[in-house]
């Protein structure tokens, strides 16, 4: 990541968390590089989670269709849209929390707000900070997701180099410890 | 083992699915709450209780405003708690650990290693 700014160092931290939530859930999803078009989507779902340090406040929004949702579901079997929905805030509770805990290696400790979701329709995700719209594209299977990363650093900041071993001694996903 | 109650509290339908469909299948009988704060008044209800599965970032009350509620509530041992979360944090945990947790679980979990937690914890609690 030598060379890459701070905004970019920290979206593909987030890119990484994605790739094993996304593989953890058994599925294959490829990162979509380039200038991207905004997804033409009916009956999508969006979700959205706002969250803080001392050096930065900033916010995931995910945007994806109800069917891409519905497949990473971990109950497919029985899903109403009124699950979607509660599935996509948790996505992203689970997106965050993994985000928070590779961040703690490079000693930045986040604070989370509670998701939200929202059903969308031909939604355009942008930037009020940057003059761009490049939000993280995944492919899965040929259906598209997108997620942005709102930044809004503290300037002076400067996220360190290499990530302390083990990420700083938080407990890995799926682990279990008992007192 | 079947007649053993456990409440699931969890903002997240979905979590509190996959948890009550894992428990249940194993004799487990469920109560779900949604927020910290519905959790405390089950627990305060004095519903037979074995143990309380509780995320930690939650609206209302958090998972462990919970924790440090019902413990300063007990006059007895207060009943055990897991904690069912995204977050990994040391300081988090050590904080659990302080109100009295008995474990800790990272999302996204395994329904084995789930259900091995809920053997083992309420199994001590002997209801």
């Amino acid at each position: 990541m030598a060379g890459k700014s701070n905004e970019e160092r920290l979206e593909e931290i987030l890119a990484t968390c994605l790739e094993e939530l996304f593989k953890e859930a058994g599925l294959v999803a490829q990162r979509v590089s380039g200038e991207h078009e905004p997804l033409n989507l009916r009956e999508s779902l969006t979700a959205f989670c706002g969250f803080g340090s001392t050096d930065f406040r900033a916010s995931i929004t995910v945007l994806g269709s109800a069917d891409l949702f519905s497949r990473l579901h971990p109950l497919p079997a029985t899903v109403t849209p009124r699950d979607l929905a509660d599935w996509a805030c948790e996505f992203v509770n689970q997106t965050v929390g993994r985000y928070r805990n590779r961040l703690l290696a490079y000693n930045v400790s986040l604070a989370l707000g509670v998701p939200q979701s929202a059903l969308a329709e031909n939604v355009r995700l942008s930037s009020s900070l940057r003059n761009s719209h490049n939000p993280i594209r995944f492919s899965i299977d040929g259906v598209m997701l997108d997620v942005w990363l709102e930044l809004n650093i503290r300037p002076g900041f400067q996220l360190a180099d290499n990530p302390a071993d083990e990420r700083a001694g938080a407990l890995r996903e799926g682990s279990l410890l008992f007192f | 083992m079947g007649s053993k109650t456990v409440l699931i509290v969890d903002d997240s339908l979905t979590v509190r699915q996959q948890v009550s469909l894992t428990l249940k299948a194993a004799g487990y009988n469920i109560i779900e709450a949604c927020n910290g704060r519905e959790g405390i008044e089950v627990v305060r209800s004095g519903a037979p209780i074995a143990m309380v599965i509780c995320d930690v970032n939650m609206p209302v009350a958090n998972g462990l405003e919970f924790l440090e509620t019902i413990k300063g509530d007990a006059p007895a041992p207060p009943v055990p708690v897991v904690m069912l979360t995204t977050d990994g944090s040391p300081e988090l945990i050590a904080r659990a650990k302080r109100a009295g947790a008995k474990g800790w679980i990272v999302k996204p979990f395994q329904s084995d290693l789930l259900l091995s937690a809920v053997r083992r914890i309420a199994g001590e609690a002997g209801l």
